[in-house]
Formats: structure tokens, C-alpha cells, sequence
């Protein structure tokens, strides 16, 4: 019994020490492994199929011909007018949505940094709120309320602001408003979470020594909430650009993800939307390494002059 | 000149009273310290002057124009802050210049100013560090160089030294006082710290919940404290309770705790009656504590006068407890069961010991006494 007793706590002790002696990268690699086995077997592993694919002949009765290499595919996305247009609208979209969600977010979160008490759990709940609805309901929601015979343009007819009715929906203002509508909460709790470790002195010394209220907001609070302002921007912008759900029920233009289903789904040319995949992962890739090195600069020494 | 005035100031948030009734004139050049334990509305105080806070009620004059209603950011005031509060995302050198930067002085000129500032406060040759590397001392240094920087007409300093271990703070102090005398500018500084205070203060304005208590020189507010709590928050003090049991021309006889009856000289009328109660103040500096076992008490009117018109008092009690405090050692007496404490320089060679009877003396002239609300009994 006694043996036992002891061994018990020697083997563990061991343990410890085989871990300890590893170096500190090695422990956290080994505690990463989860992680890194997921994202290896739903992330990169489909991305090399994709890949693969994209380079593959197209097939008159299946959905791409298997084992065969062309660069076919993607002459046909970089040729393609249409598929260049959708590329435009897509990044319009993305663009818009993203300036304005951050914009917005930046106010949002700041009012509610601000708040205190009752006021404060009330604007931070109603950030959440529409994220218990699906994203389709309130998404179909803005239908209604910016068709032509819809409450908004109602609302500017009877009070005279409109002679006639506004097509928001399907239309461009319609999508930016749905998608807007689906980013901004990420976008306000990224710049609330950043806020909220910050020390309201600071922004009080700067008045102090002389800065008015805009100017305090864009000298001190702005370059210091900067991590949150690249996360809500990055999630606005990659989101938007991808953007399915808002487009497909409010827009009567084509963004990049449906075209690709319908290329899939509808056309069953399978390399044709790989290719397309690519090329506009690249483009992402791109845009977002321009945007983080643009705030990132921003984030330093922020001239307003 | 930059004087301030500030007339029955007032800040309440809803239901509490932050700061009541505050008058005060602040004169031009001189460093006052406004002194009070914390929730005491002296750093409130310190912020309506600054702008940070917007008075209740009450009137706010700065170099004689009334500035209640100015923003924070047109006065020129300067605030030095607890945390200190510097720009994280700054270099030191754009923290200290950031308000040159708000006046628009030329980028070379704010350059070479805020430099000379940082040489001033001896972190030169640290601009280009990042202010969040810094130890707190340094930051310290630095906060001041940015208040300093804009050459502001008043200098207010928010408990600034508090966070600073005590060496560093005392350096501090010191250093403070030279920039002061230096720069002849007016200077508010808050603190908790009685002895900050009574090392870096033309004047000091003690606070206690809410209300400015009494405004006056060290000197003045130490020996001549306008009530009781003044008294307790300014070092330590021994208070005895007892009742008035004769009043005669030129003395009060008490009835204390310490189970003696004491003779207090007054040299006018203290508007006190048989049955009044009172709080004595024995400060430790006042008593001397005598190793004399066959000595006794010298009470009522035992108590001789002495050539230079003061009195001699004396009880008798046990030592209890011997504190070793380096310089001084504290020495626990109970009389007649009642706690007092006396003190000694730690250079005495005579030690004195736990369950050794002593005998503590004082002269009744420094004794001072209060009523039951806190007022002060002029003797």
C-alpha cells in the first residue's frame, strides 16, 4: 500500500519533468495541437481540394474532370466582364459597409463606455439583441420596412419629404443597410472590448492640456482603441465582401458568393468557382494587409493636421 | 497673477454631497495643500478648479475672471494626476509636447521646448522611450514635464506622490518644492499625507467630508487646530474624555477618564459650565514619561504653577506594550486601566520595560481641549 502511495505521486512528478524540460515553444505547440488539428482537417485540407480543383478540366457529365490539370478555369475568371463586375460590387459593398460599421461602432461603443448604470446595460443589450434572432429573419425584416409601399417610404410621403416612393429595396442602399445591420454588433463589442480597458484619465488629461471634445476623441481615444477598430474592421470587411444572405434577399445585384453557388449548384462547373474562389481569397488577402498596415499607422503618431 | 477664488462651491452627484460650502482665496504664487482622508471631497475640489468637474453651485475665479462655466481645455490650468494618466501610445517627448501641440506652437519649437522640460525634471535623454516602460518614478517626472510644458497659471497635483514607495516619495517632495520656488507659480496640491503636506505647503486646507475645515500655515493648523478631528487627522494624539467639575477665574477642573482630576488654566472665559463634557488632546511630543516609582501623581490643586506661568501635570500608569520604532520607541500605558501612549527618542539609554510603573508628565498649557461636536474649547 505504502509503495504504491509512493510511486503514484513519483510518476506524475516525471510527467512534470519530461514537460519541464522541454523548451517553452515545444509545451505551447503541444497545448496549440487542438487547435491546429482542427484547423488542419475543416480548414486547410478542403482549401487544397478547392485548390485542386480549381485546376481541374470541366467535365460535360460530372462536376469537374478528375486528375487532369489546365489553367483553363482561371483564364476564364480573369477574362470574364461579368465575373469582374461582381468582383466590383462585391468590394463596393465590402468598402461601404465597412466604413460606415466602424464609424458607427466607434460612436456606439464610445456612448456606451461613457454610460454608466441602467443606460449602459441597456445599450450594451440592445448590441446583442439582434443577435438572437436569425440572420435571415431580421434580414428579410428590412423588406417591409424599405419596400416602395414600405413604413419608411410611407413615413417620407405623409410627411411630404418624398413625391414618390424610393426603391431601397431590392437596391444598393437596401444591401448596405441589411448587411450593415448583420456586422455592427461585432463591430461595436471589437472597439467596446478594446475601450473598456482603457483609463478615462487619459482622455481627461488631454482636455486638460487643451484639447477640445473631437479633437481628445481622435488624439487619444481613437489611436488607443485601434486593436478593436482592425478587429471590427477586418470582421466587417471580410464578412460584407462574402456576403450572401443580405445581398440574396435585399439586393438586386450579384455579389461573388452567389455567383459562386450558382456556379456550383446551378452550372455544376466546379473549377470555374474554385478558380473564382482563389482569385478572390487572394484579393482578400491583399485588401486586409493594406488595411492592417494602414490603421496600424494610423495607431501611431496621429497627425490631424 | 493667478490667484484663484473659489466662493461656496458646491458639488452633489444625486442624493451625496461631494464637496459643501467651499470658500477659499488661493493666492497668486503660493503652494497650498488641500489635506483630508479619502471621500473627504478634496481631489473633487481640485477637479472643479481644473474643469474636469462642473459645480453644482458656487463661483470659480481664476487671475480674477470667473471661469465656473469654462471647459477644462480653455483654462490654463495644468493637472498632474494619481496615475499620471501619460499617452500610451506616445513617445515621452510627444506627451510632454502634446499640449504645445494643442496651442499650436510650430513642430520644432514644441520640439525644443518639451525637451528643456524633460532636462528640467532630469529625464533627459528619455524622449524617444515608451512612457508604459517607464518605472513610476520616472512616469512621475514625466507628467509633471507635460503639465510643466504649457506653462499653465496654476499647477494642480492630484495625489501625484501617492503611488511612489516612501524614499522616492520624500525625494520627490523635495524636488517639487524647488520647481515651486522656482517657477513662483501657483501650485494646488492634494494629498492624504499630513506629512507631505506639512513638507510642501505655504498653506494647508484641511477637508473632511466635504467641507474646507480650516485653512492656515503648518505651523498655525498643527498647534492651533480649529476642531477635534483636525486635531486627530494631524499626527497622533491621546484623547482623554472627561467632565467639567468646577469652573474658577483662570482654570477648568476636569473630572478624566484616567481616574484624575486635572486643572486646565485658561486666561479667558472658555464658555464652558459644570457637566460640560470634553475631549482632551495629549500629544506624545507634550508628555515626558518619568522612571520614578516613588514619585505620584501631581493632580487638582496639587498641580504647581511654574515660574514661567505654565503647570505641571502628572499621572502614574503601567506599561503594557514597548514599540521599538527606530528613532522613536512607543511605549503603552495603561492608568487606571484607561490606554495611553507616550513616546521616547530611541537614543534614551535608560530602556524601559513592560509592567514598570512610570510616571507621565505634561504641562497643562499644552493641553488642548474640545466639545463633544468637535469644537474647540479656547482656553
Amino acid at each position: 500500500m505504502a509503495e504504491t502511495n509512493s510511486q503514484f505521486p513519483r510518476s506524475l512528478e516525471g510527467v512534470r519533468e519530461s514537460l519541464g524540460q522541454q523548451s517553452g515553444s515545444n509545451r505551447a505547440l503541444l497545448l496549440m495541437a487542438p487547435l491546429l488539428a482542427f484547423e488542419l482537417l475543416v480548414f486547410v485540407v478542403p482549401f487544397f481540394i478547392l485548390l485542386r480543383i480549381s485546376f481541374a478540366e470541366e467535365s460535360s457529365d460530372l462536376v469537374y474532370a478528375e486528375g487532369t490539370w489546365t489553367l483553363e478555369a482561371y483564364s476564364s475568371v480573369l477574362t470574364s466582364d461579368l465575373l469582374w463586375s461582381i468582383v466590383g460590387f462585391s468590394f463596393l459593398l465590402g468598402v461601404v459597409v465597412t466604413v460606415l460599421s466602424v464609424l458607427i461602432g466607434l460612436f456606439y461603443a464610445y456612448a456606451i463606455w461613457r454610460s454608466t448604470g441602467l443606460v449602459k446595460s441597456l445599450l450594451l443589450f440592445s448590441v446583442v439583441l439582434p443577435l438572437l434572432t436569425t440572420l435571415v429573419i431580421r434580414t428579410y425584416a428590412f423588406n417591409p420596412l424599405l419596400a416602395p409601399s414600405g413604413t419608411l417610404n410611407e413615413l417620407l410621403l405623409s410627411l411630404g419629404l418624398i413625391s414618390s416612393p424610393i426603391q431601397f429595396v431590392p437596391g444598393t442602399v437596401g444591401v448596405v443597410v441589411g448587411q450593415l445591420y448583420i456586422v455592427l454588433p461585432y463591430a461595436v463589442l471589437a472597439i467596446y472590448s478594446v475601450l473598456a480597458t482603457m483609463d478615462w484619465h487619459v482622455v481627461e488629461a488631454a482636455r486638460d492640456l487643451g484639447a477640445s471634445r473631437p479633437r481628445s476623441v481622435l488624439e487619444v481615444v481613437v489611436p488607443q482603441a485601434m486593436p478593436g477598430i482592425i478587429v471590427a474592421a477586418v470582421i466587417s470587411f471580410a464578412w460584407s465582401v462574402g456576403a450572401y444572405a443580405a445581398p440574396d434577399l435585399l439586393s438586386g445585384n450579384i455579389t461573388f458568393a452567389m455567383q459562386v453557388e450558382g456556379l456550383m449548384l446551378s452550372d455544376m462547373r466546379y473549377p470555374l468557382a474554385a478558380a473564382f474562389s482563389v482569385v478572390m481569397l487572394l484579393l482578400m488577402l491583399a485588401s486586409i494587409a493594406i488595411m492592417f498596415t494602414l490603421l496600424n499607422r494610423l495607431g501611431g503618431e496621429f497627425e490631424l493636421a | 497673477m493667478s490667484e484663484i477664488t473659489l466662493t461656496e462651491l458646491e458639488k452633489r452627484y444625486g442624493e451625496t454631497t461631494a464637496v459643501e460650502d467651499v470658500s477659499v482665496e488661493i493666492r497668486d504664487g503660493e503652494l497650498l495643500c488641500l489635506l483630508g482622508p479619502s471621500g473627504s471631497g478634496k481631489s473633487t475640489t481640485l477637479r472643479m478648479i481644473a474643469g474636469l468637474e462642473t459645480p453644482t453651485s458656487g463661483e470659480i475665479t481664476l487671475a480674477g475672471a470667473d471661469v465656473t462655466d469654462q471647459p477644462a481645455y480653455e483654462r490654463n490650468t495644468s493637472t498632474v494626476f494619481q496615475d499620471w494618466a501619460l499617452f500610451p501610445h506616445k513617445t515621452v517627448l510627444e506627451n510632454v509636447a502634446f499640449g504645445l501641440k494643442m496651442r499650436d506652437v510650430p513642430k520644432e519649437e514644441r520640439r525644443e521646448r518639451a525637451e528643456a522640460m524633460l532636462e528640467r525634471v532630469q529625464m533627459g535623454g528619455y524622449g524617444d522611450e515608451d512612457p508604459t516602460t517607464l518605472s513610476g518614478g520616472q512616469k512621475q517626472r514625466v507628467a509633471l514635464a507635460r503639465s510643466l510644458a504649457v506653462n499653465p497659471d496654476v499647477l494642480l497635483l492630484d495625489e501625484p506622490l501617492s503611488n511612489l514607495d516612501k524614499r522616492l516619495r520624500e525625494d520627490m517632495q523635495i524636488e517639487l518644492r524647488e520647481i515651486h520656488e522656482d517657477l513662483e507659480e501657483t501650485f494646488v496640491h492634494v494629498t492624504h499625507d499630513q506629512d507631505e503636506a506639512f513638507t510642501l505647503a505655504d498653506r494647508i486646507g484641511i477637508m473632511d467630508q466635504g467641507e474646507l475645515i480650516q485653512v492656515g500655515e503648518p505651523t498655525e493648523v498643527y498647534e492651533n487646530p480649529a476642531n477635534r478631528f483636525i486635531e486627530g487627522f494631524l499626527g497622533d494624539t491621546n484623547f482623554v474624555d472627561s467632565e467639567v467639575v468646577g469652573v474658577t477665574d483662570g482654570a477648568i477642573r476636569v473630572e478624566t477618564e484616567l481616574g484624575y482630576e486635572l486643572v486646565l488654566p485658561t486666561d479667558r472665559d472658555p464658555d464652558v459650565v459644570e457637566g460640560t463634557e470634553l475631549t482632551l488632546s495629549l500629544r506624545p511630543e507634550v508628555l515626558s514619561i518619568e522612571r520614578d516609582p516613588a514619585a505620584d501623581a501631581v493632580e487638582g490643586d496639587e498641580q504647581p504653577v511654574l515660574a514661567d506661568g505654565s503647570t505641571l501635570n502628572a499621572v502614574v500608569g503601567t506599561i503594557e506594550n514597548v514599540l521599538y520604532r527606530g528613532s522613536t520607541v512607543r511605549y503603552s500605558v495603561s492608568v487606571n486601566g484607561t490606554a495611553m501612549f507616550a513616546e521616547r527618542t530611541g537614543a534614551s539609554t535608560d530602556a524601559l520595560t513592560a509592567g514598570e510603573e512610570i510616571r507621565i508628565e505634561w504641562d497643562g498649557t499644552d493641553v488642548l481641549a474640545f466639545r463633544a461636536d468637535g469644537s474647540r474649547v479656547t482656553l
